[in-house]
């Protein structure tokens, strides 16, 4: 059970909330009994049910609190299964969460929602401004992962968060794949899942960097162009991946760029591998950039990824010029490794009232 | 959409092109530059970069819808 506070008013529990750092700065709603009670019910789970451990606190993530996160995130009951996914792939150990939340880099836990509960736990928007503003669910459920990255896990920024600037994904960061506007299977299919699973994937990376290529059908090169700017972005001397050498990193294909690659008869395999191909660096660049990092290439070129498997790849947004693609940190002991968990969206639980909104 | 208001402010016969995708945002645009009713078309999404031969085939399909519009 966890503590109660009280306070006179709905207003007065906000400054509370507040001043004890609470919050991520903005307004919350405030976690009643039976606003908490509420989404606890949603969730399926019992209450004391322990999702995980969040460092680097190492505070306990049982129902309840990732609950009382939800309600003040300003989540729907509906949401509550792909929170509670989300919380378990953060504190699952191969995702270093406590070492994430430490590091000075600006990295933040990226919800990518896969499969059913896209529509059945949202809608999660995964097209037009899936990462901007005005869709409820990606905005309150990122926020929920990071009100329990505050307060279980005892985030609290330039004392156990050390982030220099942080992003503003740091605030709430969740999209949908647009799964029906993608060429190629969906991504937690490539992951070990079934395509009728709902599976929530935690990234650790950088804010989205905008990637512009106009491309053309009747340019024989059209993907390998586009391809060789994904890759400028991916991994430019800049980024921690093509520095640490290690890490997983994001590419988010709009679909009209998904498409140019499905013209050219390539699959995500194919995609992957020619993306780490393309992020290879010439060793003098990381011996004179990278140095303080350890010289320890000896060929002309080293790979800013382990693998073709370290570059994920998925599709959303609005159909145009642009992809996105996130680099991320790459430390700690697991490399800040993605996780996927499924989200359990069929434990059905009927929420008082409900119906009647 | 903005184009197509602004020549047509100058007094110059226009049809707006715009494709699906940003049929909505046309509405918008023309609503609230205060010409909700420019004459426009509304062409597949999308056009730019599928190829000369696909242009050609979309402008063969509309021309007729663009001119049409243009006579109204």
């Amino acid at each position: 059970m966890n503590e109660i506070l009280e306070a006179p008013d709905e207003e007065a529990a906000l400054e509370q909330l507040h001043d004890m750092g609470c919050t991520d700065g903005l307004p919350v709603v405030i976690p009643t009994r039976a606003r908490v009670d509420r989404l606890v019910l949603a969730s399926g789970l019992d209450a004391d049910i322990v999702l995980g451990e969040m460092g680097p606190g190492m505070g306990i993530a049982t129902v309840e609190k990732v609950a009382i996160a939800a309600v003040m995130a300003g989540c729907k009951p509906d949401y509550m299964p792909v929170v509670v996914a989300a919380v378990e792939a953060a504190s699952d150990p191969r995702f270093d969460l406590g070492p994430l939340q430490a590091t000075t880099h600006c990295t933040a836990p990226l919800i990518i929602v896969n499969g059913p509960a896209r529509n059945d736990c949202g809608p999660v928007a995964s097209g037009f401004g899936a990462l901007g503003p005005g869709h409820r669910a990606n905005a309150s459920v990122g926020r929920a992962l990071r009100l329990c990255l505050i307060n279980i896990g005892g985030g609290q920024p330039g004392v156990s968060d050390m982030a220099l600037l942080g992003h503003p994904g740091k605030f709430t960061y969740c999209l949908a794949e647009a799964e029906e506007d993608s060429p190629f299977p969906p991504l937690h299919t490539s992951l070990g899942f079934e395509a009728t699973d709902s599976v929530v994937t935690v990234l650790g990376c950088e804010a989205p960097h905008s990637v512009l290529y106009s491309d053309n059908a009747d340019d024989p090169e059209d993907a390998e162009k586009l391809l060789y700017v994904l890759s400028v972005g991916l991994a430019n001397l800049a980024t921690n991946n093509a520095i640490f050498c290690s890490g997983t990193a994001l590419v988010v294909l709009g679909p009209k760029h998904a498409d140019v690659l499905a013209r050219a008869n390539m699959n995500r395999e194919v995609v992957q591998r020619r993306l780490w191909e393309l992020t290879h660096h010439p060793t003098a660049d990381h011996d004179r950039y990278g140095q303080q990092f350890g010289s320890r290439f000896s060929g002309a070129t080293y790979p800013a990824f382990a693998e073709p498997g370290n570059i994920l790849v998925m599709v959303a947004g609005g159909s145009g010029l642009y992809s996105m693609v996130m680099p991320n940190w790459g430390g700690a002991d697991h490399a800040n490794s993605p996780v996927s968990v499924k989200v359990r969206h069929d434990l059905y639980c009927e929420v008082p009232g409900l119906a009647a909104e | 959409m903005r184009d197509g208001i602004n020549i047509a402010r100058r007094g110059v016969p226009v049809v707006a092109l715009v494709t699906e995708d940003f049929w909505a945002q046309g509405d918008f645009v023309a609503q609230s530059l205060g010409m909700p009713d420019v004459p426009r078309v509304q062409l597949p999404h999308p056009i730019a970069g599928t190829g000369e031969a696909h242009m050609e085939e979309v402008a063969e399909q509309f021309v007729h819808q663009i001119v049409e519009r243009l006579a109204a």
